[in-house]
């Protein structure tokens, strides 16, 4: 049993944000219909993950695959009249639709949420924008990190007196489409006690705002930006020899903690050691064997620690030094000490105990890539797991089933929209899948 | 603040039992300012995430707490031990009222309390209960302690995060800021626990949940897992910048007053943009030589892309304050950004229009406060902060006499006991 079961979305969606917000409703059992089409397309190329040995196109990129499982693709040229007809039956019979063009796109084109709602009433209709459809900059565009930088996400991260190293990925495309798949089932779930759909006019550049809270409100109440000495702290929870003030990450304000080099010192052999409390830090010195400089008075105490870090730092990194990040890590823990390594992709893949055990990453059969392993759901549902079961679709893939199966037209139809250009450019080869559907 | 004219929030009508500290109290508040009647449970004395700061004027209070008071909004408030035999079975009358529970205890803690999915479903089949924990209810690590900081490690963020050996070396790996571990887990169990409300409407059942945060994190660092999966790579940190596979463009500028921009230029340099980018910089007399033909062959732009970005678009944006570079950029179509810190969002006036900053009464203080509002403005349910976080107890009275039928004396009693 899925827990959405029986429910249709068409996703008008590109790139990151947008589609990974339809992946975890594809994972709870929706069926998502993805529409594509090849000249405009962004999210399959340009890719930088298609496998080494095989040709770049539109349907080997492992990056779009992770993103676009549990999907279906539709291939239409949604801007003619044709196309326009097709995704209007199609939303006839569909629960939700998600888009994320530019504020004005889809209404320009005549699928403004007006207009759909005249088809559909009920429909839930998730608009993903950089800025949102409402506000003077509605037309403004982000990519994750514009929207990040924006917002104030990326100051919060780095080194004082260094330029924010903030965020090293679009943090804001995976949780813009967190909240996009946050929205898409609130408003179901209100559509299924009420009988009403409504517009959900999402911004990533907003979204962003409410994850600085504890920072603006320190502004608000007491006045104090971010732009101050010894802030943002690095990796530590107070920069040693700038005024005590609480750091925004949601723990107390201790040493150690930090980041440490460990055995044998390569780019990602680090781990983290944080101690909340003297007993931590005791059980801390216990695990390292108890040397001479930890035994000295000025660490003693929280505020001595915090006070004498670049020793205290110094002193654990000697230690951290002769162990494998995995070795410490365990040692830490095994003594109550919080400790973590730094863990790479591959570490997260290869080597996590943890998330071997939770089956986190599970192979999948693609037809164009192979068998490769792809991220799974960080929780598990006792009724209603939410597994992936297809692979991304190559596009185009689903035509023939969602064009004669789902709205019902005939065979005749689907033949002559590949001929006029519905269905695919004229001017541009088809895939063998697509010459099958044709026959 | 609350509106009555306004329509319900889209989870009116449901009640949720948040058994959270610093870790899931996010997700109550998600539920909460979207319309669900969140009661937050604390053990007497207050969650003991009360005492981190920052506190109003600096005075630490468990009352005055900020970073409280943010993730706490639209919640009511009691304090009840789980610890006794009085507590729990006050929790569990109060669980068969509830449509959810959120709780974070350590892995087993709930169920050695006599209170676990199958004791509190019982008579209460629809419930759905969310356990949240750092690294879920199984596996060689789920008793592990953990921090923000750790997690950022663990969960790839600090892989993926820090400088270019050019900008500062022998730098770590740098962990994002901003407390992002609880609010990565809180929107997955957030994102499970409604899918289980939709089954529920379908099924009449709830359900058991189990969230990891550290899966969350995981799962939170766009391609990186794809790079190594479909290619072996693992990727280097790039200040202020994607991870990637070797060297790359930078993209962050230092503007004339001192503070940064975001510009993606590298990468997106063609003949048609070239044009757009003369325009750009021309606003402030500085295109050099980006008007020369020679920038209409696709290989001669490739061949100059240092010249370009590292010295026409960073002499242009030196030239000029950050939140001037930004705004003309967009104006015209580049996907720019100034990289504020948090307090100048304030004057936003895109923030302004679209009504995002809420003002928040706290009467025992006599003031009101300006907090952050909503992500997204559900047009046909509005999000709300319906109020402040609750006092340490608050509604002791208001739940357990009012909804549960205690009589004041038996109130007396639980709180001599130290039951609530």
């Amino acid at each position: 049993m899925k827990a959405l079961a029986g429910i249709r979305v068409v996703d008008f969606s590109w790139v990151r944000a947008g589609p990974w917000a339809t992946r975890w409703l594809g994972a709870f059992g929706a069926e998502v219909i993805k529409i594509e089409w090849p000249e405009n397309e962004r999210g399959r190329l340009p890719s930088t993950t298609t496998p080494q040995h095989l040709e770049v196109n539109l349907n080997t990129s492992g990056n779009f695959n992770d993103t676009n499982v549990n999907k279906k693709s539709l291939s239409l040229n949604v801007r003619t009249a044709k196309g326009l007809d097709i995704v209007k039956r199609l939303v006839a019979v569909s629960d939700i639709v998600i888009e994320n063009f530019s504020s004005r796109v889809l209404r320009n084109w005549g699928l403004g949420y007006d207009e759909l709602r005249r088809i559909k009433p009920d429909i839930v209709y998730v608009s993903m924008s950089g800025y949102g459809h409402t506000g003077r900059h509605h037309h403004y565009t982000t990519f994750g990190p514009v929207a990040q930088a924006v917002s104030g996400l990326t100051y919060l991260s780095g080194l004082p007196g260094q330029p924010p190293a903030g965020w090293g990925w679009s943090y804001m495309d995976d949780t813009g489409g967190m909240y996009g798949a946050m929205g898409a089932m609130t408003g179901l779930y209100h559509r299924n006690m009420t009988g009403q759909g409504q517009h959900i006019d999402l911004s990533q550049m907003v979204a962003s705002v409410p994850l600085v809270g504890p920072a603006l409100l320190d502004f608000t109440v007491n006045g104090r930006g971010s732009r101050r000495p010894g802030y943002p702290p690095g990796n530590r929870a107070h920069w040693p020899g700038a005024p005590l003030a609480a750091n925004h990450r949601g723990g107390p304000t201790v040493a150690p903690h930090n980041a440490y080099r460990t055995d044998p010192g390569g780019y990602n052999d680090w781990c983290v050691i944080a101690c909340q409390s003297d007993d931590e830090w005791r059980q801390l010195v216990r695990v390292m064997g108890s040397p001479a400089w930890a035994g000295d008075d000025k660490f003693a105490t929280v505020a001595g620690r915090l006070e004498h870090q670049e020793a205290l730092d110094d002193g654990i990194e000697a230690w951290t030094r002769t162990l494998g990040k995995y070795a410490a890590t365990e040692q830490c823990q095994a003594a109550g000490v919080r400790a973590m390594p730094v863990q790479s992709a591959e570490d997260r893949v290869e080597h996590d105990p943890q998330l071997r055990q939770r089956e986190m990453y599970l192979e999948m059969e693609h037809p164009a890539l192979g068998r490769h392993k792809v991220q799974n759901a960080p929780f598990k549902l006792s009724e209603t797991p939410a597994v992936n079961s297809m692979p991304s679709p190559m596009i185009g893939e689903h035509t023939r089933e969602i064009v004669e199966g789902l709205l019902g037209l005939p065979h005749e139809e689907l033949q002559a929209g590949f001929a006029d250009g519905t269905f695919w450019p004229t001017q541009r080869a088809r895939f063998p899948y697509q010459e099958e559907m044709l026959r | 603040m609350m509106d009555a004219s306004l329509p319900p929030g889209p989870l009116a009508g449901l009640r949720v039992l948040e058994l959270a500290g610093e870790t899931g109290q996010f997700c109550g508040k998600l539920l909460g300012d979207l319309g669900s009647d969140v009661i937050k449970i604390e053990p007497p004395g207050g969650e003991p995430c009360r005492r981190l700061g920052p506190f109003v004027d600096d005075i630490p209070h468990p009352e005055r707490n900020l970073s409280f008071w943010y993730y706490n909004t639209s919640k009511r408030g009691i304090t009840l031990n789980l610890e006794t035999a009085d507590g729990r079975a006050l929790f569990r009358r109060l669980a068969a009222t509830a449509d959810i529970v959120l709780e974070t205890f350590p892995p087993g803690h709930l169920s050695s309390l006599g209170c676990d999915y199958a004791a509190l479903s019982k008579d209460n089949p629809g419930l759905i209960l969310c356990s949240l924990t750092p690294f879920g209810q199984t596996g060689p690590w789920r008793d592990y302690l953990s921090s923000d900081l750790l997690h950022m490690a663990a969960g790839g963020e600090m892989a993926s995060s820090g400088y270019d050996e050019a900008d500062v070396p022998n730098a770590p790996p740098i962990a994002p800021g901003g407390g992002n571990a609880w609010h990565m887990g809180c929107h997955f169990a957030y994102m499970a626990i409604v899918a289980a409300l939709v089954h529920r409407t379908v099924s009449g059942r709830g359900q058991y949940i189990d969230a990891s945060i550290h899966e969350a994190c995981a799962l939170t660092t766009e391609s990186a897992i794809a790079n190594y999966v479909y290619r072996g790579e693992v990727l280097e940190r790039h200040t202020g910048r994607h991870h990637a596979a070797g060297p790359s463009p930078r993209t962050q500028f230092r503007a004339a007053d001192g503070n940064y921009v975001c510009a993606l230029v590298g990468g997106r340099l063609n003949p048609k943009y070239m044009k757009e980018l003369a325009d750009l910089l021309d606003t402030n007399g500085m295109a050099g030589d980006l008007r020369d033909p020679k920038y209409q062959d696709q290989a001669v732009i490739t061949a100059n892309t240092s010249h370009i970005v590292d010295e026409l678009v960073a002499g242009f944006i030196a030239s000029l304050p950050a939140e001037e570079v930004y705004h003309r950029a967009q104006e015209r179509g580049f996907t720019w950004g100034a990289v504020r810190a948090p307090e100048q969002l304030l004057a936003d006036p895109h923030l302004a229009d679209r009504g995002f900053w809420k003002e928040v009464a706290h009467p025992e203080l006599g003031r009101n406060v300006t907090y952050p509002g909503e992500a997204a403005i559900y047009n046909g349910s509005p999000w709300r902060i319906s109020r402040r976080a609750p006092l340490m107890g608050e509604h002791n009275a208001e739940i357990l006499c009012g909804e549960l039928d205690l009589s004041p004396g038996e109130l007396t009693m639980l709180a001599e006991n130290r039951v609530i």
